[in-house]
């Protein structure tokens, strides 16, 4: 068994039809003995260049265990896969179970324009604080003065 | 340059590598940025992946 790690960009109109291409690739990877570690939706992304005429890609990436043979195989299936615009299987040493810098680009791009309505509620809750603790209300007493 | 002593070179780190690429998308050699010769190999293979991944440019005259 080895640890890989596949990294695809879909064709971004099939970018709402995510659940249905995961579902079916599922069944690819349990076909041939991998099993999913951890999978990373990204969501869409700007395309540094256009591959076949789209300049921009819905990126997932997966981290998966398997046999060697099925690494073969899933190469061969992804590459007819015309959903699949671009694909890289990597054996790596270690799985990243973490978040990867990419995942967490993107769900700060997404949270940026939500949290201006957000913003009102926590500091609500910090005004809470003080109340509950008479130790913790000096505190923001001398800050003021300062 | 010493705050990143341990510097992540890995395709999914784009702002960094961002860093080490020219504004024409080449690679900034190691004797300009002071990268270490071990560091400039997984540099340069962290950029190629990226690359392909159409998360760097491979030029500036992408169409």
């Amino acid at each position: 068994m080895n640890n890989y790690e596949l990294t695809l960009i879909l064709n971004p109109d099939l970018s709402s039809k995510f659940d249905d291409f995961q579902s079916k690739f599922d069944k690819i990877l349990s076909d041939i003995g991998f099993s999913v570690k951890k999978l990373e939706n990204i969501g869409r992304r700007q395309l540094a260049y256009s591959i076949l005429n789209h300049n921009k890609g819905h990126y997932a990436i997966y981290q998966l265990e398997g046999p060697a043979e099925g690494a073969l195989e899933l190469e061969t299936k992804l590459k007819y896969d015309t959903s699949v615009i671009r694909h890289l299987l990597l054996k790596v040493d270690t799985l990243s179970l973490e978040d990867s810098l990419l995942m967490i680009e993107s769900q700060e791009a997404k949270k940026a324009p939500a949290e201006e309505i957000k913003v009102i509620p926590p500091k609500a809750k910090v005004v809470v604080v003080p109340k509950s603790d008479e130790t913790v209300v000096e505190d923001p007493k001398i800050t003021e003065s300062e | 340059m010493s705050e990143d002593a341990k510097k992540n070179f890995h395709y999914k780190n784009i702002d960094l590598l961002k860093r080490y690429i020219t504004e024409t998308g080449k690679i900034i050699p190691a004797r300009v940025s002071n990268v270490t010769a071990s560091e400039q190999r997984k540099l340069t293979k962290a950029v190629k992946i990226a690359r392909f991944l159409a998360l760097l440019p491979y030029t500036d005259s992408h169409r």
